[in-house]
């Protein structure tokens, strides 16, 4: 059984916690967030035929009131970008975040999820501007309400942790 | 500078070689003997002790290292060729399993020391209450109060991924999510760090929880975190310490290249479990050793005494059954003892005869704890016969009772009552065809007596009625029609022997008296009876012969003491009164000097035939025996001798006479008067001439 660790990050409010709330074994609970800075949980995923736990590290949120605490940042396979397709803005905060993450960790896999896919109405991001990311970015659509993408973007993600057998 | 054409660069060969010649050829020298692995080996062979001993004794690293190497020649041993191992390990392996024994027993007792300390002692019970109170289990109460300390859990956890490595814990089932619970420590570690900014290598050591404590062991890849209970002693820490130097040493370099299968690490286990150490508090082991041999003796005891039991109660259940197919109206076919469920008895039995549980109670065993099983049949051996008929008929105290041919024999003394009902209805009895006595006395109750009596003969108020020794005491005023009966009737019932009147008074009624007299004496119209206080008076006439017969019958009539008859004539008595006074006044006149009959004589000589017939009749009745004497008379002319003569003629002719008319000649007694005796005043002579009749008793 292989282990991995893997980064939520993003700013606040994108919908992380959310995100992974229906797809891990949990048990700590969510207020470790804001006391700690971290959650942890754990997901299972199957990668070419082997099973891959991943051991997320659901860190709060990037802002004003709260700093990302680069320590725990530290061996992590991959990381998991979160930012809110209503909220423009955000995906700019993550686009930074990442550039900083990089300097710390050097290359790492990692995949964009556009969180609340199903508010696809009020998205403040256009198609053009996820194409022009696409060159640097695995940009994947997700809803943590409806579940959509959410799999596929942790599978992906453990894919590009996982070097190929 | 240069001072010939030389090349510079042999020159510069020709310095190195005048320089470092001897050098190179040391280095040719050792470079060879490295490539020589056979030289190698020597050297390595001479040192190897030394270096092992120098290895052993500054640290445990050579042990651990070659720890593989040697379990894996081991292993390969047995596997290819156990023999050699079976050879080795044959001189040893008799001690070997007796102190293996010997150490399992010691625990053991250990245990069983715990357990009753922690079962029988004042501390065991306040525990149980705890946990009763807490709602945790008692093992849980015990092990917190008895526990100095203990490492719960051991994470080891990869530094840089902050992966959990291999988790290793003293409780199998508290098995927790240690990805996770790895990943937090680690976040909890880095907080603390950066929070408190403190110093690059300064790290997190410990924090405690409540009763819990985590205790961190760092390591240049990987640290362990130890979850401890209680409060550990600082040796712990070495302990911890040492552990992860050891998986350093033993996996130092996979750590280094953890790409997160912690698969390969679980090797490590044997490295971390020691670690997993616990202490409780001292025992008192002297003692504890005391209550195990005393609760051992207890318990051999117990036995004993069970084993006691048990055949008391075996012997007292063989003794039960014997006595149950000995007794009358019982035939066992099946007899159970049961040790834990009731016992069981199945067979015959006469319901009327044998009581089982009354059996049992005499052997001492518990009829609750017995099943019977019983099939109802009627015995009819001797002594079942006489059960059920004591069990119908009951057995007085006094009384014997004997079977013989089925004739039942009384004797001794029986109550009349149960007498009566057992020669009533004895012979119903199954088995018994006739009933006998002998040699038996009746006995009565006396209020039966008396109540029989009054059954029989319902007193008339005024009356009491008692029976004493078989004698019935009447009192009071009764009635003579009450009483008649019961003169009569009352010594027949049962009890009474005779009728004491001593203290009774008898009533009569007159007219019933009256009625009594008139029914038994007939009493003739003429006569007029009544009675008063007693006194049976009559008035009229009666003829003699009925009045004899009143006069002796009537004081025998109840209620009749006298008779007063004052007022009463005899008809028989006034008949032969009148008869005689007729006879005696008739005179039969003769001629004179002559034994013939004058004329006037004639009128009173044809009265007499009749008047003697009254007479005689009026006589026989009253029972007289009469004479008649015929007194022949002559006047006082001539001699007296004559006279005789001539009186005697004319006293012989009525007679004559008389005879004649058909009396018996020896009721006339003929009688020669002569002359009658002179008389005051002169009658005439004719009326001395003459016979005249007198009735006297026969002589």
């Amino acid at each position: 059984m292989i282990q991995k660790k893997v980064c939520m990050l993003g700013t606040s409010g994108v919908g992380k916690t959310s995100l992974v709330a229906q797809f891990v074994h949990s048990m700590f609970s969510d207020k470790y967030l804001t006391t700690v800075g971290v959650k942890i949980d754990k997901k299972s995923v199957q990668v070419n035929g082997t099973e891959v736990t991943l051991v997320i590290w659901d860190l709060a949120g990037d802002d004003d009131f709260q700093r990302l605490q680069t320590s725990y940042l530290r061996g992590t396979s991959g990381y998991l970008l979160v930012a809110d397709g209503t909220r423009r803005v955000t995906l700019d905060q993550v686009v930074e975040l990442q550039k900083r993450v990089a300097e710390t960790l050097g290359a790492t896999p990692f995949v964009l999820a556009l969180n609340k896919a199903d508010l696809a109405p009020q998205w403040e991001v256009d198609e053009a501007r996820i194409s022009a990311l696409a060159d640097n970015f695995t940009v994947i659509k997700t809803s943590a309400k409806e579940g959509a993408g959410v799999e596929e973007a942790f599978a992906h993600l453990a894919r590009r942790m996982t070097p190929p057998a | 500078m240069r001072s010939s054409p030389r090349d510079p660069l042999d020159d510069l060969d020709e310095l190195r070689r005048l320089l470092i010649r001897p050098e190179q050829d040391e280095l040719r020298e050792l470079h060879d003997r490295l490539d020589d692995k056979e030289q190698r080996a020597h050297e390595i062979a001479a040192v190897l002790p030394e270096a092992v001993t120098l290895s052993r004794d500054r640290s445990e690293e050579l042990t651990r290292a070659l720890q593989p190497a040697v379990e894996g020649s081991v292993r390969e041993s047995i596997d290819k060729r156990p023999q050699v191992l079976i050879d080795a390990l044959h001189p040893i392996i008799g001690s070997v399993v007796r102190r293996s024994i010997a150490e399992n027993l010691r625990a053991l007792l250990q245990t069983l020391n715990q357990s009753l300390e922690q079962s029988f002692s004042w501390q065991g019970l306040k525990w149980r209450f705890e946990a009763l109170r807490t709602g945790r289990s008692f093992a849980e109460v015990v092990m917190l109060r008895s526990l100095v300390y203990r490492v719960e859990q051991i994470f080891l956890i990869h530094r840089e991924t902050s992966l959990s490595l291999l988790h290793v814990s003293a409780d199998a089932a508290a098995a927790q999510d240690s990805d996770m619970v790895a990943g937090m420590l680690s976040a909890i570690q880095d907080f603390a760090h950066d929070s408190f900014k403190t110093g690059k290598d300064e790290r997190l050591e410990e924090f405690r929880v409540g009763e819990l404590q985590v205790w961190i062991a760092p390591g240049a890849h990987a640290y362990l975190a130890a979850v401890i209970r209680g409060n550990p002693p600082r040796e712990l820490r070495t302990c911890l310490e040492e552990a992860i130097e050891s998986v350093h040493i033993l996996r130092g370099s996979a750590l280094a290249k953890f790409d997160g299968d912690a698969a390969e690490f679980e090797s490590l286990r044997p490295e971390l479990e020691p670690c997993l150490r616990a202490q409780y508090q001292p025992k008192k082991t002297a003692t504890n050793h005391n209550r195990a041999w005393l609760m051992i003796a207890i318990g051999a005891g117990m036995i004993v005494a069970a084993l006691l039991v048990g055949a008391r109660s075996e012997r007292r259940w063989q003794d039960f059954v014997r006595r149950l197919n000995s007794a009358p109206g019982i035939a066992v076919t099946q007899a159970q003892k049961g040790w834990i469920f009731r016992s069981r008895v199945a067979g015959l039995r006469d319901p009327a005869v044998a009581d089982p549980a009354a059996l049992a109670r005499a052997a001492g065993v518990n009829p609750d704890r017995l099943r019977f099983e019983w099939k109802d049949y009627l015995a009819l051996d001797n002594a079942s016969v006489l059960r059920r008929f004591e069990k119908r008929f009951g057995k007085p105290a006094g009384a014997d009772l004997r079977l013989t041919n089925g004739t039942l024999v009384i004797s001794g003394a029986a109550p009349y009552e149960w007498l009566t009902r057992v020669e009533r209805d004895g012979a119903q009895s199954p088995g018994i065809t006739s009933i006998s006595e002998h040699n038996l006395s009746v006995t009565y109750n006396p209020a039966l007596v008396l109540t029989r009596f009054r059954r029989a003969f319902p007193p008339p108020p005024g009356v009491t009625a008692k029976v004493e020794n078989g004698t019935l005491l009447l009192s009071g005023t009764a009635p003579y029609e009450w009483l008649a009966p019961v003169r009569e009737g009352a010594p027949k019932l049962p009890g009474i022997g005779k009728i004491s009147e001593e203290h009774l008074k008898v009533a009569y009624d007159a007219k019933l008296v009256l009625q009594r007299f008139s029914d038994r004496f007939n009493l003739p119209d003429t006569v007029n009876a009544s009675v008063q206080d007693g006194v049976l008076i009559l008035s009229g006439e009666a003829p003699h012969g009925w009045l004899t017969r009143a006069r002796r019958g009537a004081p025998t009539i109840p209620g009749i003491n006298s008779i007063d008859e004052r007022k009463l004539t005899d008809l028989d008595q006034r008949a032969f009164q009148q008869s005689t006074s007729v006879i005696e006044s008739a005179f039969v006149y003769f001629l004179f000097n002559k034994d013939n009959f004058a004329t006037e004589g004639f009128a009173a000589l044809s009265r007499l035939p009749d008047e003697i017939r009254r007479c005689q009749t009026a006589a026989n009745r009253l029972g007289l025996e009469i004479q008649i004497e015929v007194r022949g008379y002559a006047d006082a002319v001539g001699s007296e001798a004559k006279n005789a003569d001539l009186s005697r003629r004319r006293a012989e002719a009525v007679r004559d006479f008389l005879v004649k008319c058909g009396f018996e000649p020896s009721l006339l007694k003929p009688m020669g008067m002569g002359a009658p005796p002179p008389v005051k005043t002169p009658t005439p002579e004719q009326s001395d001439r003459r016979v005249a009749l007198k009735v006297v008793p026969k002589s």
